[in-house]
C-alpha cells in the first residue's frame, strides 16, 4: 500500500453572491491520490471543477467559502487550520496551483526573478537574493527552461513559455502535490505538447508527488492521468482508472461527455460526435434527486426524487446512478446496435 | 536605458508634432470661421475707420505685424516668427498694454493655482479610491456616491459653492481676487499672507473636483485588478495579502496617469472658469475680459499659452509614466 | 433585447438615475403648458427680487378688509422693521446708560423697545460719542416712535377736477385680506433674476435649451466617433493609422481651446444655441472613436465576423449586422456620457462670455454667465444662480447613474 499524498473527506463549498444566495459549487466531494500516482477531473465548464482545484488549496477568499469536510495532504489535516498558518506552510511548499488563465497569472509589472523572490521570502525571510537567484536558476535549469527569462517581464515572454514559467515557479518550493487547471487549454498545439511533457517530467523526476489536472478535454486525460474523476453539478458522478473513464464509462453523463468530443486518439476515431443536450441546472437551487435527470436519455421517473448515493463496483470504479452496471451495459450495447443498424 | 530613450525621443517627437498642430490649429481656425475676428480686422481698417485714431493705430500696428492682408503662407510664417519672439502685439482692449505684458502678469497665477492643484486632487482622490477598493463596505458606500455626485459638478459649480460658503457666509477666506485689493505686489510678509489666503478657495475647488473623478477612475480599476489570475496565483504561492494589494495598487495607479495625461486638458479648461468665479488673476479672467472687449489678439494668444502648457504638462506626465512603469524600457527595447 | 432591458431597469444605479432624468424631462415639458408667460419677459423692475409670493397692493386695498386680533401682530411688525444693526445700537445705548448687559436680550423685541422708551433721552451725553453717533440715535428714536404708533394708514384719492385728495377709506393695523380675493397675486418661487425676469420659468426654460444642446452636441459627437471608430476599427491598417493619429492629436490638444478660439471667431451675432451645439460636437468626438475603435477591434476577429467575411457579405452589411449589435450598448453609453458633458460644455463656454447670444433664449450656463456678471453671488442672491447649479449637477448625476447601472450590466467584473 503506497502512501497516500492527498485525501479529502466529504468536502463542500460554496460562493456566496452579492444578494446574499449559497452556492453550492463543490458538494460532498471525497477523493484520494497516492504518491506517484495523477488524477484527472472533467466536467463540462460550469461543473464545478475550477472551484473544486480552488478548494482543494484549502485557503479561502470571497466570493469562495468554506463550509464542511476535511483536506488531508501527507498526513497533515489543513481543514482546520489558522488561514495565516496555511499561507506560510502548506502554500506551494505542501500544495501548489497552476491556475487557469497562466496568461495573466504573473504580475505584468514585474520582473519574473522579484516574483520569485517574493514567493521565496513569504516562506523563508532569511533568504538572500543571491540564494534565491541561485535556486531559481538550477531549476529552471533543470527544467529545460532559459535562464534569462528570469530578469524578463512577462509580457516579453510568449503563450507557452509564461505558461512553462509559471509551472516551474509553481514546484520552486518542492510541494507534494500540484493541482493543475486547464494548464494548457489557451495554448497552440505545440505549447500544449511542451506543457503537458513538463507536468509528466516533474512526476518522473520527483519534484512533485502526486498531481491533480484538471480539464474538459478528457482525451488529454487519458494521456496524463491514471485515475479520472467526472463531476457534474458540484458532484462526482463517476471515478475510475483512465482508460475505463474513457473506453467504458458507466455514468450517462460520463458517456455522453465522451461521445461529445472530437478525438485524435487511435480507436476512438470512429466515434460518432454527439452532444449532450441541454445545460446543467443552476446550483442556486439544485433539483432533488439526480442532478443530471433533466438531460438524461435513460431517466426514470424515480430519478428526479430519489437521491443518489455513489456505488461501488468492481475494479475499484464508482459511479453515480439508479442503474446497476449490467443495466446501464445492456442499454449502452442496445443502443450501439440501433445506430449500427 | 536604451529602451527608455528610445520612449522618450518617441514621446518628444510627438509632444512636436502636437505642438505644431496645435500651432497651425491656432492660427487657421479663426480664418476659417465665418465671423474671422482677422478679416473683421483689415476689413475695419480699409473702411478708414470711424473710431478715434489711437484706436486705428493698434489695428495698424496688429496688421503690419501679422501682414493680415498679405497671403495666407505669408501670414502662417509671419506668426510663427511672431510667436517665438513672444511679440503678439497690443491688446486691443488693455492698450498700451502689449498682448505679451498682459499674460505674463497672469499666466503664472494659472499655473501656480492650477497644477499644484490638480496634482494633490489626483493623490487623494487615487488613495481615496484604492482604499474604497480594497476597505469595500461603509467606506466604498459613502464615499462612491459622493464622489459620484462632486465629479457631476462642474468646477464652477463647486467653487460658488466654496465660495457661498466660506467666502460669503463664514467670511473665513475673501471672495475675489489673487491678493488683497488695497495691495500692491511686493516681497512683504503681508503680501504673501493675503497671497496665500487668496489661494484657498480657488484651490480646494479645484482639488476637490479632481478628487472625485479619480477615485471612481482607481476604484474601478483597482476592482478590476483585484479580480485579475495574478492576485489569485500569488496568493495560492503564500505570499502575504499586504504584499498583494502592493501589486494591485502599483498596477492600477498606472493606467491613472496616463488617464492623468489625457484628461489635464478638460481639466485645466474646467479650472479655468472655476478663476473667473473667483476674479482670480488668471488666464481664466483673462479670456473673459478678452471677449468682453472683443480682443482677437489676446484670445488667440492666451488659447496658444494654454495649449502649449497641456501639451507640455502631458508631456511631462508621459516621460515620468515612462520612468514608473517598467514595462515600457522592456518593450521598447525589443 | 427583452432581457436586456430587463436587466437594465434591475440596476438600482440606472434606475435611479432614469427616474431623475424623466422628472426633468417632465418638469420641461409640463410647466410650459401650465404658466404660458414667454421666459424671457421682464417683469420685475429692479434687480433680484427674492423668492416668495408677491401679492398686488392695489388690489389688496380695493378687496374685502377682515379684522383679526391677533395678540402678537404689533410685536412681529416691529421686530420685521427692527434691523439687526439698529438692536445693536439699542443695546450699546442701553450699557452706556448703565443697564446690566444681563438684562438686556436684543432678539426680544418688545423688552427692548420697552427698555429704550424707558432709558433714551436725547440730552444724555456720553462721553466719546461723535455727533454723527449722536443724530443717528436721534434718526433711529424718531422713526421708532412711529414704529410705535398705534394708528391706521388713510386712503386718498386725487379728485381729478380739483386736484385735491380725497380720503376714501382708512386702514387700520388690525385689518387683513384674504390672499385669495385678491385679484393678482404672483408667485416667485425663485424671485427674479438681474433682469427681473421670472427665474424659474427662465430655468425651465433654459434646461429646455441645454438639454437641446446636450442632445445635439451629443449625437453629432457620437456619429462621428462611431464612424471613425468603426471604420479606423474593423478596416485597420492605414485607414486605422491615419484616423488615430488624427484622434491623438486631438485628444491632447485641449478641446477647450479649440471651441474657445471657435465659438470667438464664429461672433457673437451667429452664435446660436444650435451653431454652439454643432461647435461642441464638432469637437468632442474623440472619446467616443477611442472606445468604439477598441471595442471593434477585439469583434473583428470574432467566428461569427469571419464568418460572415467568408460568407461575402458587404462591409456595410458586416459592419451593421456582425458588429453594431454587439457595440451598440458602449455606443448608448457613450452617447448619454457626451450628451451631458455637452450641457457641461456648454456651461462654461457661456461663463466666458461665448456662449449662445443673449436675446432670445437662455440656456444654462447663461444664466450662470448673468449670474455672475451681475455678482448674484458675491451679493448673496442664492435663487439667481443655486438652483441652475442643482439643475446642471442633477441632469448630470442622473446621466453619469445610468451610465454607471448599464455599464454595470454590460461589465460584470465591476459588479462587485
Amino acid at each position: 500500500m503506497s502512501n497516500v499524498m492527498l485525501e479529502v473527506r466529504e468536502l463542500t463549498t460554496k460562493y456566496i453572491t452579492r444578494f446574499r444566495e449559497n452556492i453550492y459549487a463543490v458538494d460532498h466531494v471525497s477523493l484520494k491520490v497516492e504518491e506517484g500516482k495523477s488524477l484527472g477531473i472533467a466536467g463540462e465548464s460550469g461543473c464545478g471543477k475550477s472551484t473544486l482545484a480552488l478548494s482543494l488549496m484549502g485557503y479561502y477568499f470571497p466570493p469562495l467559502h468554506y463550509t464542511s469536510g476535511e483536506i488531508i495532504i501527507d498526513g497533515h489535516n489543513i481543514s482546520g487550520m489558522n488561514p495565516d498558518d496555511v499561507r506560510r506552510s502548506i502554500l506551494g511548499t505542501e500544495i501548489a496551483y497552476i491556475p487557469q488563465a497562466a496568461m495573466n497569472a504573473l504580475n505584468p509589472t514585474q520582473k519574473i526573478i522579484n516574483f520569485i523572490e517574493d514567493v521565496i521570502e513569504a516562506h523563508n525571510p532569511v533568504a538572500t537574493k543571491k540564494e534565491i537567484f541561485d535556486i531559481a536558476k538550477g531549476l529552471f535549469e533543470a527544467l529545460g527552461l532559459p535562464v534569462d527569462v528570469l530578469q524578463k517581464y512577462p509580457v516579453e515572454l510568449s503563450g507557452g513559455m509564461k505558461q512553462r514559467t509559471v509551472i516551474a515557479i509553481s514546484v520552486i518550493l518542492s510541494p507534494q502535490v500540484l493541482i493543475a487547471d486547464e494548464p494548457s487549454s489557451a495554448l497552440d498545439v505545440t505549447s500544449q505538447k511542451m506543457v503537458i511533457k513538463m507536468l509528466r517530467n516533474l512526476m518522473d523526476k520527483g519534484y512533485i508527488k502526486a498531481m491533480i489536472f484538471i480539464t474538459h478535454e478528457l482525451p488529454l486525460l487519458y494521456n496524463v492521468t491514471d485515475d479520472i474523476m467526472v463531476m457534474y453539478a458540484g458532484q462526482i458522478v463517476e471515478k475510475a482508472s483512465s482508460k475505463d473513464a474513457v473506453f467504458d464509462p458507466l455514468h450517462p453523463y460520463s458517456k455522453g461527455l465522451m461521445g461529445s468530443i472530437i478525438v485524435p486518439e487511435s480507436g476512438l476515431r470512429n466515434v460518432k460526435l454527439t452532444a449532450i443536450p441541454g445545460v446543467p441546472p443552476n446550483l442556486k437551487k439544485p433539483p432533488s434527486g439526480c442532478r443530471f435527470a433533466a438531460r438524461c436519455k435513460y431517466v426514470r421517473p424515480e430519478c428526479k426524487t430519489l437521491s443518489i448515493p455513489l456505488r461501488e463496483v468492481a475494479g475499484g470504479r464508482t459511479y453515480r446512478c439508479i442503474l446497476s452496471e449490467e443495466e446501464l451495459r445492456e442499454l449502452y450495447a442496445w443502443e450501439a446496435r440501433k445506430k449500427n443498424e | 536605458m536604451k529602451g527608455y530613450r528610445k520612449y522618450f525621443l518617441n514621446k518628444l517627437l510627438w509632444f512636436l508634432i502636437t505642438l505644431v498642430t496645435a500651432f497651425i490649429l491656432n492660427f487657421i481656425l479663426p480664418r476659417l470661421m465665418p465671423g474671422d475676428p482677422v478679416a473683421s480686422i483689415v476689413s475695419r481698417l480699409a473702411q478708414g475707420m470711424s473710431n478715434t485714431t489711437g484706436v486705428q493705430a493698434i489695428y495698424q500696428q496688429y496688421s503690419d505685424l501679422f501682414g493680415t492682408n498679405k497671403p495666407m503662407l505669408e501670414q502662417f510664417w509671419l506668426y510663427m516668427r511672431n510667436v517665438f519672439r513672444g511679440d503678439f502685439g497690443f491688446s486691443f482692449s488693455q492698450y498700451p498694454r502689449t498682448v505679451a505684458d498682459v499674460i505674463k502678469s497672469s499666466v503664472w497665477w494659472t499655473v501656480i493655482l492650477q497644477f499644484p492643484a490638480i496634482i494633490v486632487g489626483w493623490l487623494i482622490g487615487n488613495t481615496l479610491g484604492a482604499l474604497a477598493a480594497y476597505r469595500k463596505g461603509s467606506f466604498d458606500k459613502v464615499l462612491m456616491p459622493v464622489s459620484i455626485f462632486i465629479s457631476n459638478l462642474p468646477a464652477f459649480g463647486m467653487a460658488i459653492i466654496l465660495l457661498v460658503i466660506f467666502g460669503v457666509s463664514l467670511k473665513w477666506f475673501p471672495t475675489s481676487g489673487g491678493y488683497g485689493f488695497d495691495l500692491i505686489p511686493n516681497a512683504s510678509w503681508k503680501f504673501v499672507w493675503s497671497v496665500i489666503v487668496h489661494y484657498q478657495l480657488p484651490f480646494w475647488s479645484v482639488v476637490l473636483i479632481t478628487i472625485g473623478g479619480q477615485a471612481i477612475g482607481m476604484r474601478s480599476m483597482a476592482i478590476y485588478e483585484l479580480n485579475a489570475d495574478y492576485v489569485k496565483y500569488s496568493r495560492f504561492m503564500g505570499i502575504k495579502d499586504r504584499k498583494i494589494v502592493g501589486y494591485v495598487f502599483r498596477n492600477a495607479m498606472l493606467p491613472q496617469i496616463t488617464g492623468l495625461a489625457l484628461s489635464i486638458g478638460t481639466m485645466v479648461g474646467g479650472a479655468l472658469v472655476a478663476e473667473i468665479i473667483f476674479s482670480y488673476p488668471g488666464l481664466g479672467s483673462t479670456i473673459l475680459t478678452a471677449v468682453l472687449g472683443q480682443d482677437y489678439p489676446l484670445i488667440s494668444a492666451t488659447t496658444l499659452i494654454i495649449t502649449i502648457m497641456v501639451l507640455a504638462a502631458n508631456f511631462l506626465i508621459e516621460i515620468i509614466y515612462g520612468v514608473l512603469d517598467p514595462r515600457i524600457k522592456a518593450a521598447q527595447a525589443d | 433585447m427583452k432581457h436586456t432591458l430587463q436587466q437594465v431597469f434591475h440596476s438600482g444605479k440606472f434606475v435611479t438615475g432614469f427616474s431623475i432624468f424623466v422628472a426633468i424631462l417632465l418638469i420641461v415639458i409640463i410647466y410650459p403648458l401650465i404658466i404660458t408667460d414667454p421666459p424671457l419677459r421682464i417683469i420685475g423692475q429692479g434687480t433680484f427680487f427674492e423668492p416668495g409670493i408677491y401679492v398686488n397692493v392695489y388690489d389688496s386695498i380695493s378687496s374685502p378688509h377682515y379684522t383679526l386680533n391677533l395678540d402678537d401682530a404689533a410685536a412681529k411688525r416691529i421686530a420685521s422693521k427692527l434691523g439687526e444693526d439698529d438692536r445693536i445700537a439699542i443695546k450699546d445705548w442701553l450699557v452706556a446708560v448703565g443697564i446690566p448687559e444681563s438684562e438686556i436680550d436684543t432678539t426680544d423685541t418688545a423688552k427692548l423697545l420697552d427698555q429704550w422708551v424707558n432709558n433714551y433721552d436725547p440730552a444724555t451725553r456720553i462721553s466719546g460719542m461723535t455727533n454723527a453717533t449722536r443724530n443717528y440715535y436721534i434718526r433711529l428714536n424718531n422713526s421708532l416712535k412711529g414704529l410705535l404708533s398705534t394708528d391706521g394708514v388713510s386712503i386718498a384719492v386725487a379728485n381729478p377736477e380739483t386736484a385735491v385728495l380725497e380720503e376714501t377709506s382708512t386702514i387700520v393695523q388690525s385689518d387683513y385680506v384674504n390672499v385669495n380675493q385678491v385679484a393678482n397675486v404672483r408667485v416667485l418661487p425663485l424671485g427674479t433674476d438681474n433682469f427681473g425676469r421670472d427665474v424659474l420659468t427662465e430655468l425651465v426654460e433654459a434646461t429646455r435649451v441645454s438639454l437641446q444642446i446636450g442632445f445635439v452636441a451629443g449625437v453629432i459627437a457620437t456619429l462621428i466617433g462611431l464612424t471613425l471608430g468603426l471604420l479606423s476599427g474593423y478596416v485597420g491598417g492605414f485607414v486605422d493609422d491615419i484616423i488615430m493619429f488624427i484622434t491623438n492629436l486631438f485628444t491632447v490638444i485641449p478641446s477647450f481651446v479649440l471651441l474657445i478660439l471657435i465659438s470667438f471667431s464664429i461672433g457673437q451675432d451667429r452664435r446660436g444655441p444650435v451653431t454652439i451645439a454643432i461647435v461642441i460636437g464638432f469637437t468632442s468626438w474623440v472619446w467616443t472613436t477611442r472606445a468604439v475603435r477598441s471595442q471593434v477591434i477585439s469583434l473583428r476577429n470574432r467566428d461569427h465576423v469571419n464568418l460572415s467575411k467568408l460568407s461575402g457579405h458587404s462591409l456595410v452589411h458586416i459592419i451593421v449586422t456582425d458588429i453594431f449589435p454587439y457595440i451598440a450598448s458602449y455606443v448608448v453609453m457613450a452617447l448619454i456620457l457626451q450628451i451631458s458633458s455637452g450641457i457641461l460644455v456648454e456651461a462654461g463656454l457661456s461663463i466666458l462670455g461665448l456662449g449662445p447670444r443673449t436675446t432670445d433664449v437662455p440656456t444654462l450656463g447663461l444664466m450662470m454667465n448673468w449670474a455672475m456678471i451681475y455678482q448674484a453671488h458675491i451679493l448673496g442672491k442664492w435663487w439667481a444662480y443655486f438652483p441652475v447649479i442643482v439643475t446642471i449637477a442633477l441632469i448630470a448625476f442622473s446621466m453619469n447613474l445610468m451610465n454607471t447601472g448599464l455599464d454595470q450590466v454590460f461589465n460584470p467584473a465591476l459588479r462587485d
